[in-house]
């Protein structure tokens, strides 16, 4: 079970925020031409930043928590990572838009009425 | 002697917010949703990459040299923190980025 830790640690990022796309009324997963558009060029900047750090041993991952699977000398799980946060992250962002919305167009209905 | 990744952590967010304030110049700034989005974030940072990085079975590890040695709060290294405020900042200037280009696309 230990070689889990690290996709069970991103799993448990994906399952307590998935509810603001389906209950908040963010819409991030729902709109993968722009997901995709933001999540490239982060992967970019900081896939690529990890790839040169772990090159020059400036950090590195435990054999026991990981899986073993590597792509291109980092777990599979980093690669995850680089999803699975800024999503977390967009998520909030965007719930706190809506709630912000729904404030304002409630505070407008009163000052009309 | 500073650290490499104590130095990154220092320069990616600088990085970031010049690329923001020069380039992309969304505004995303200005606004108090995108501090609380990252409070919020940066808040649930520290149960993740508590469990990550705790000293008693490290799921990353990091070389003395590289780092600061400040490890607050649990094990949890302070460059891992400027490190997220890049990826975060980055990652919303995009996303809002995409947004209004979409919207002045169907102007």
């Amino acid at each position: 079970m230990d070689s889990w830790q690290y996709l069970l640690v991103l799993g448990a990022c994906v399952a307590v925020t998935l509810p603001l796309e389906f209950v908040g009324g963010a819409r991030v997963y729902r709109r993968p031409k722009a997901l995709l558009a933001t999540l490239v060029p982060v992967l970019a900047c900081f896939a690529g930043w990890d790839l040169i750090a772990v090159h020059h041993g400036e950090w590195w991952f435990s054999a026991r928590y990981t899986l073993g699977l590597r792509l291109a000398g980092l777990p599979i799980e980093e690669w995850l990572f680089f999803g699975v946060v800024p999503v977390c992250a967009l998520l909030t962002y965007e719930v706190l838009g809506r709630g912000m919305d729904s404030l304002k167009s409630r505070a407008g209905k009163r000052s009309r009425s | 002697m500073i650290g490499a990744y104590t130095i990154s952590a220092i320069c990616a967010p600088a990085a970031v917010l010049a690329v923001e304030l020069t380039v992309l110049r969304t505004g995303i700034l200005r606004r108090g949703r995108f501090w609380a989005a990252m409070a919020i974030t940066l808040a649930f940072q520290i149960p993740v990459d508590g469990w990550l990085t705790k000293l008693s079975a490290p799921i990353v590890r990091y070389r003395p040299s590289a780092v600061s040695g400040v490890r607050w709060p649990w094990d949890i290294p302070v460059e891992d923190f400027g490190f997220a405020f890049a990826l975060i900042t980055l990652t919303l200037v995009l996303w809002e980025r995409t947004r209004l280009a979409a919207t002045a696309g169907y102007e």
